[in-house]
């Protein structure tokens, strides 16, 4: 399953506009995705979840995926959202 | 895709909601809007309603969600309904989900081609939803 831990750069934190373009980018594939951040997870398909994580702005986050098209899904999603997440820390 | 319909007693109040909705969740989703009275005043209007069911329902082919601001609404948009052919009328659901939050979560789940429960469901999700960070 792979991860990729990040780094929010977005002085506003992940708020609602990034977040619905993670929503929109990550209903494409067909592997579930999730945020971590700490112990809390979200659905990345879910803009509910994903808001209920209030991710703030320089916080680490988790991005991962499980399912067939996981590997194309954590690239497509970390290049779509470069300019909101920054770059990943380590995988 | 589902379409919404954002209905209000104030015109400036559904106007700047959906500069939101489009800001958030992109313009592929129609979103109608009925606020305030014909004359400019704070109110609704059933034509008016009825006009923004037809519209968006003649650009969504998913069917329409619509959202209300207070229950006073309700008696416009049911004389709008009645106003509508069956058939427009059954591509029509109308939620209790909270306007603004509702309008959002309706409008990105929309805006991937979810069905119009989907849709709903999303909206009515709305209601439990934090707002405030947990520390």
């Amino acid at each position: 399953m792979p991860e990729l831990h990040l780094v929010v750069k977005d002085p506003s934190g992940l708020h609602a506009r990034p977040a619905a373009r993670f929503v929109q980018a990550a209903t494409r594939f067909e592997s579930r995705i999730v945020i971590r951040q700490g112990d809390r997870e979200a659905d990345a398909k879910s803009l509910i979840a994903l808001l209920g994580l209030t991710i703030r702005p320089s916080s680490e986050i988790v991005l991962a995926a499980d399912g067939p098209d996981s590997e194309a899904a954590i690239t497509a999603l970390v290049a779509e959202l470069a300019p909101y997440l920054g770059t990943p820390t380590s995988s | 895709m589902v379409g919404l319909v954002l209905i209000s007693h104030s015109g400036t109040l559904v106007e700047g909601l959906r500069d939101m909705v489009v800001q958030v969740a992109g313009d592929d989703v129609a979103v109608g809007i009925a606020g305030g009275t014909e004359d400019g005043r704070l109110g609704t209007s059933a034509p008016l309603i009825a006009a923004a069911l037809r519209s968006t329902l003649a650009a969504s082919d998913g069917g329409a969600l619509v959202l209300l601001d207070l229950g006073s609404a309700a008696l416009s948009l049911e004389l709008a309904l009645e106003d509508l052919e069956p058939p427009d009328r059954e591509r029509i659901h109308v939620t209790e989900a909270p306007l603004v939050e509702g309008a959002i979560l309706a409008a990105v789940q929309a805006s991937v081609g979810a069905s119009l429960a989907e849709v709903a469901a999303s909206a009515e999700g709305a209601a439990s939803m934090a707002k405030l960070p947990r520390s």
